[in-house]
């Protein structure tokens, strides 16, 4: 069994507040995980820590067997934030460009015009994405992250600020990657998403409270603080 | 309708991740290609001219003028002596503070500062982030050479026009000396940070060559720094050995590039994101800003436990709601901050002593020491104005709460006049000035941090704003509009630090010491009481000023109305 993504001992302190605990993980490849908790519990600096942009405080995190951040886990792994950041002087479609290009793929063109159907952005192609409102500098990012290739998918609160059209359009694009073999760990807040997920993970105050089954726990009382 | 299968990803197989290297780089180069060109496009190449050209008229123009100030008979040959042996270590405590900004700044993710957008889609991309992180830490490293270097060149210069040695002589030495010092800090950014140095060590390793170098200068003992400070003496004479500080700066340098690939992204994203920020907060002016973003870029966050807690409340007025919020905001000044506070009020002691003892352009130091004080210790106040909406929703009027928010710190500041005052009397050297010293510290800082307080307010936002007005100033006016701007609160803590020039007359006449600290001080405390009343009274001032003018121009109306025109 290939394991797309796992932690050793891996915890973050900021100063003297623990973000999160040391924490060991193994997600196999296809797998189709939720993270879920209440804010400030930890799943943000989790997946960041997993895409490179934190520097863990102890502990390590691995992508398809290679160390968070190298180059070979930068190749496997693509990293869709809560807070989409653009260049102020590229339109959407540029974007699409270069990072299709900065990842090795040359005819992305035809991606690129179905992910922008698919999210119902085909109209906005030629504008420059920091113009957009919230909702629609997510969808950017969305296209953005899934036009390169990719092993895993960290996907971290992709349905704040989407109408219904867009977290359909979403849940239709994560479906997608599944069914073609990817691994996707999708931290939200949208209980009715988990229902869709093979596993859940819960994280209260810095520490995974629950791994298993979403079938198998009440998700509600698992997002609540202690 | 998408395609299903169209739509899904494909996972990366060996050929294409075999080959991707290069591709990936040359998309990144193509971008930035791309990316000048547009900027190239957007320049309006008549306005670029135009600030060229104000910048060479002023710029050039003021160096003439104080190259052209600086009297040109040669120093006489006791000073040229004591230059050759003092000023290398003097020279050589910049470069010691280079080294430690340099070390500080790369433990807290310096010295590049990339695009937001760039973290993310080119950091994150599997391209060589060596090559990637190249060209903008060259870029960084270039920049600052080039402005050490012209710098030296042009303080080089004006050396030369008073020691022996050509013109051409003293800036090339300068401009040697001023870009050894900026290689000193940008290899030290490069090293901390590609070497991961923490924070605390960084500031160890910088303060103890600091203090190894401060003690050079004030014992005449070989110092670290002591080699590149006499680089800046090379139009006058040269010592081979003093290329060594030269070549080991430039090895920093190349380590600290040859080492990019070390770089922690955590870093480089909070930096990337505050440098953006605080570029704009500089451009348009805007001090409070510059002021939060230079704490964030230091990781510098208030306490989460204060220092003490208050005890219950004796009283539920709204005096005493104020004053318990600001000693709430004061009891969690991080130690940084205060250890920072206590330095700049020995420093305004220091200045003063200077001034009292001759150099009257000491003021001028210690009144912006002085006015920083008051942007740091009235923290509670600033908090007031970034939250205007809190502010409107209390049923008090602004300038009421505001005057209010000025008690706590100003009791706050008696420790630091502690400091400052034993900072005067050490710096005099004698115990005459004890007495003096402890009657005119409280008052002058009070007085030099009038002029934060003054700025803070100013700049609070405006309830009868007078937008429409400004958009009016003709451009010949906005300059200076500007600059008076920027000067006034330093004008208003120089008047409230100044009063120290008495206690020099009261030296030199052998007039009562004591008498002239009394004297001064009630000057200071002046200013600060000037400055409190017009915190009180400035919104209600305003208000009057705009009835009357409105009332002014409907009159106006009424009387053309009449007249038919």
């Amino acid at each position: 069994m290939t394991i797309a993504f796992s932690t050793h001992r891996l915890g973050k302190d900021y100063g003297d507040r623990p973000a999160l605990e040391p924490l060991d993980l193994e997600v196999p490849q296809g797998q189709h995980v939720a993270l879920v908790g209440h804010n400030g519990s930890g799943k943000t600096t989790l997946l960041r820590m997993a895409a490179g942009l934190l520097d863990p405080s102890v502990g390590e995190a691995r992508i398809v067997g290679h160390v968070s951040g190298s180059r070979e886990a930068r190749r496997a792994l693509s990293w869709l934030s809560d807070t989409p950041t653009f260049y102020d002087d590229l339109s959407l479609w540029e974007h699409l460009e270069f990072v299709s290009r900065v990842h090795g793929v040359e005819a992305w063109e035809a991606r690129a015009e179905s992910l922008l159907a698919t999210l119902h952005l085909t109209t906005r192609r030629d504008d420059i994405p920091t113009t957009f409102s919230r909702g629609l500098r997510q969808k950017a990012a969305i296209a953005i992250a899934l036009i390169r290739p990719f092993q895993l998918l960290l996907v971290d609160e992709p349905f704040v600020g989407l109408d219904q059209p867009g977290k359909e359009a979403l849940l239709q694009l994560l479906d997608d990657a599944a069914a073609g073999g990817a691994t996707l760990v999708v931290a939200t807040h949208e209980l009715a998403f988990v229902g869709r997920v093979q596993r859940l993970l819960a994280l209260r105050d810095g520490a995974l409270v629950y791994d298993g089954s979403p079938a198998d726990v009440d998700v509600h009382a698992l997002v609540l603080p202690a | 309708m998408t395609d299903a299968t169209d739509a899904t990803p494909a996972t990366p197989d060996a050929t294409a991740v075999a080959t991707l290297a290069d591709p990936a780089y040359a998309a990144l180069r193509r971008l930035r290609r791309t990316r000048q060109l547009h900027r190239l496009g957007n320049i309006e190449w008549f306005d670029a001219a135009y600030r060229v050209y104000l910048l060479g008229l002023f710029g050039g123009g003021s160096i003439l003028w104080i190259s052209s100030s600086v009297k040109d008979a040669n120093v006489s040959a006791a000073t040229a002596d004591s230059i050759a042996a003092h000023a290398p270590a003097v020279l050589g405590l910049v470069a010691a503070m280079a080294l430690l900004a340099g070390l500080r700044g790369g433990a807290q993710g310096g010295p590049i500062a990339l695009e937001a957008a760039d973290v993310v889609h080119v950091m994150l991309s599997p391209v060589d982030r060596r090559r990637a992180l190249l060209r903008p830490a060259v870029q960084r490293a270039r920049g600052a050479v080039f402005a050490g270097a012209t710098t030296g060149a042009i303080v080089g210069q004006l050396a030369g026009r008073r020691l022996p040695g050509s013109l051409l002589a003293w800036a090339s030495g300068g401009a040697l000396y001023g870009g050894t010092v900026a290689a000193i800090w940008a290899g030290a950014a490069l090293l901390a940070h590609t070497r991961r140095l923490p924070r605390w060590l960084a500031t160890a390793t910088g303060l103890a060559v600091f203090g190894w170098q401060a003690a050079a200068v004030a014992w005449h003992v070989p110092g670290p720094g002591t080699a590149c400070g006499s680089l800046g003496l090379w139009g006058w004479r040269q010592h081979p050995v003093d290329l060594v500080p030269v070549a080991v700066a430039l090895a920093a340098v190349v380590v600290g590039l040859t080492q990019l690939q070390r770089i922690s992204l955590e870093a480089l994203a909070r930096r990337s994101a505050l440098v953006a920020q605080l570029r704009f907060a500089v451009t348009m002016q805007d001090l409070r800003t510059v002021i939060l973003l230079r704490r964030q870029l230091n990781q510098e966050s208030t306490r989460r436990h204060p220092w003490r807690r208050l005890g219950p409340a004796r009283s539920s007025t709204f005096t005493s709601g104020v004053w318990r919020r600001g000693w709430h905001g004061l009891l969690r000044f991080p130690l940084t901050r205060l250890v920072r506070l206590a330095a700049v009020a020995a420093g305004i002691g220091v200045l003063q002593a200077a001034a009292v003892r001759g150099t009257t352009p000491a003021v001028i130091g210690s009144a912006l020491l002085g006015f920083l004080l008051g942007l740091e210790i009235y923290e509670p106040l600033s908090q007031e104005v970034d939250q205007p909406d809190y502010t409107d929703g209390l049923p008090v009027e602004r300038g009421e709460l505001m005057v209010r928010h000025l008690a706590a710190p100003t009791v706050a500041l008696v420790p630091f006049a502690i400091v400052a005052a034993t900072a005067a009397v050490l710096t005099m050297g004698s115990t005459d000035a004890i007495v003096p010293a402890a009657i005119l510290a409280l008052p002058t800082l009070l007085g030099g941090a009038a002029g934060g307080v003054y700025s803070i307010v100013r700049d609070a936002p405006d309830p009868f704003s007078s937008a429409k007005q400004e958009v009016f100033i003709p451009p010949e006016m906005a300059g200076f509009t500007t600059t008076l701007r920027l000067l006034l609160p330093i004008v208003v803590s120089a008047l409230g630090t100044c009063s120290v020039l008495l206690m020099r007359s009261a030296v030199r006449n052998g007039g009562s010491l004591a008498g002239a600290a009394l004297r001064g001080a009630i000057g200071s405390l002046l200013v600060a009481a000037l400055v409190a009343y017009w915190t009180k009274v400035r919104d209600r001032v305003r208000i009057k000023v705009r009835a009357f003018m409105q009332e002014g121009r409907a009159q106006t109306s009424a009387k053309h109305a009449r007249s038919g025109t």
